[in-house]
């Protein structure tokens, strides 16, 4: 007990830190706030009026359907796992990464709970006020109201945490070999921007994309997507699977690529 | 004695931007890895909006061609004013670091001073992709010569609006103390619905992102000119261009105005 409440002592010191400092900058919130409302707000309303034109249903998903799982989406982003790429880039150029690797803590460890904790707060605040705006305004679906419902979103959103944490994790450790790793970090960002369902929510998928969106690990970060449509009540053990399978492999590259990097550095001192 | 005044601002900014673009291609495989990797990145949002067209139908009278064009004028405006002037970026940090002294000390103009401080590698990417769209754009709508010349014009128009539009945004930086995250915010409403399929566009959101955020002037607005050879909506973009251009530069120097040094004695960083 006291080894677990010693191994666990160093991530809630980083969340807590993070989440006060983040408290004290206001404006960082309104920031956050106002980068959800134009890329999701602006969407929704616009897929308000599209599905309006069909006669409210388009593929088979009308928008209350379309709505959420965006906004899932969006609320995900809110927690800004994909910045830990350029956070370990930056530590790379800067020689940041010495001092890092000289302390008694895990770097990689350190970096992905400073990356939870300056999110969390963000995360909180804007997803509250959107499941209560979109409450409002638009209503839950019935598959929300399902029992199996909350337990499952739960799950699958702590799996693509841990998911985003890992593939960013990689794009990052690539700095260790390649000078600038933005191009790779884009190519990706974009890959799970496109199969996560954000700007075109997975209902409206082609067939193709959506078994490519179900099948790789940049649709698998994102299923809490999936979480919305009736097929999730049949298919989540499936698509959690997905998961943790993604969550292992991407696990093992992490993990050998760090063994790998940390070999590359030489700490000069000084 | 006024004109000899621009030549010379104009020729400093062309020489600043010159050395800008020697000293990013010194790391040749990174200027070229970034250059590509934003080609790549934009095309993503073809592909996207290009599934919407499908699921969804013609909106507005909206196409993929449409979805192209509109994709080409963006980039190529974000490449055009972040590429060559990059500096009104990095504004909220110029002024944290207090490393924003040494352009108040510089004896040219102020703005394109800052401007011209810094290059965007990867903005090469978005001005080569843009290029390349707005030719297939024009391939594809067989586009008269009228049609070009007009791309070529709202090109320019759409430039100044989104040059404004970033000094307007980034001016905000000398309100706050803590700017970077919050201007980042303004400038994420400027620039997503931007991006956005215009057809969708209709009613108060038209109005609003027309008139009061300027993001449909860039895009939205010069494809459908372009296609439907609308002189009307050429005149207002071109009346709000004016408009939008004067307001920046007399908010940027009414913000600068509140700006506080924070030097930390790092003059010339």
């Amino acid at each position: 007990m006291k080894k677990i409440l010693k191994k666990i002592r160093l991530p809630i010191k980083i969340i807590k830190t993070q989440i006060r400092e983040h408290f004290y900058y206001g404006f960082r919130l309104v920031a956050s706030m106002m980068t959800t409302i134009a890329r999701c707000g602006i969407l929704l309303i616009l897929y308000w009026y599209v599905y309006r034109l069909n006669n409210g249903v388009i593929n088979g998903t009308t928008f209350l359907f379309a709505a959420w799982s965006i906004f899932f989406y969006f609320a995900f982003l809110t927690l800004q796992l994909r910045t830990i790429a350029k956070l370990i880039m930056q530590d790379v150029q800067s020689g940041n990464v010495e001092i890092l690797f000289s302390k008694p803590i895990s770097y990689l460890s350190y970096r992905m709970w400073w990356q939870v904790g300056s999110g969390i707060y963000y995360f909180l605040v804007t997803t509250t006020l959107g499941v209560i705006a979109l409450a409002f305004l638009i209503g839950f679906p019935t598959t929300m109201k399902i029992g199996v419902f909350i337990p499952t979103l739960i799950l699958t959103f702590f799996c693509g945490c841990i998911l985003s944490l890992f593939i960013y994790s990689i794009v990052g450790l690539f700095s260790f070999w390649v000078e600038d790793i933005n191009p790779i970090y884009w190519i990706v960002d974009k890959m799970i921007m496109i199969l996560g369902g954000s700007f075109l929510p997975i209902a409206l998928f082609p067939a193709l994309m959506y078994k490519i969106s179900l099948f790789s690990p940049f649709g698998a970060a994102n299923m809490v997507t999936h979480t919305v449509y009736e097929s999730w009540r049949t298919n989540w053990y499936q698509l959690v699977g997905v998961q943790l399978f993604w969550i292992i492999l991407l696990g093992l590259i992490t993990y050998f690529m760090f063994k790998k990097a940390k070999e590359k550095v030489s700490v000069n001192g000084g | 004695m006024e004109d000899k005044y621009i030549m010379k601002e104009l020729k400093f900014s062309l020489y600043a931007i010159k050395k800008n673009i020697q000293n990013s291609a010194e790391l040749r495989t990174s200027f070229l890895m970034n250059v590509v990797g934003m080609a790549i990145n934009n095309i993503s949002f073809i592909i996207l909006w290009g599934f919407f067209v499908k699921s969804v139908g013609i909106i507005g009278g909206w196409t993929v061609a449409d979805i192209v064009g509109l994709q080409g004028f963006v980039a190529l405006c974000f490449g055009i004013v972040f590429s060559a002037g990059d500096g009104i970026r990095r504004l909220a940090d110029y002024a944290a670091s207090g490393s924003f002294d040494r352009f108040m000390l510089s004896p040219k103009n102020l703005l394109v001073r800052i401007a011209t401080a810094s290059f965007g590698t990867s903005a090469l990417g978005d001005m080569v992709f843009g290029i390349v769209c707005l030719v297939i754009y024009a391939s594809l709508l067989h586009a008269s010569i009228l049609q070009i010349l007009l791309m070529v014009l709202l090109v320019f128009i759409a430039v100044v609006v989104f040059f404004s539009a970033a000094v307007v945004i980034y001016s905000t930086t000398f309100y706050f103390t803590d700017a970077s995250g919050t201007v980042g915010g303004f400038f994420e409403l400027f620039l997503s619905p931007a991006l956005f399929h215009g057809g969708a566009f209709q009613g108060v959101m038209r109005f609003i992102f027309t008139f009061l955020v300027p993001s449909l002037l860039i895009g939205t607005l010069p494809v459908e000119i372009v296609r439907d050879l609308s002189f009307k909506k050429l005149l207002m973009v071109s009346v709000l261009a004016i408009i939008w251009f004067l307001l920046s530069i007399k908010l940027f120097y009414r913000a600068v105005r509140k700006y506080e040094s924070t030097n930390f004695m790092t003059f010339g960083n």
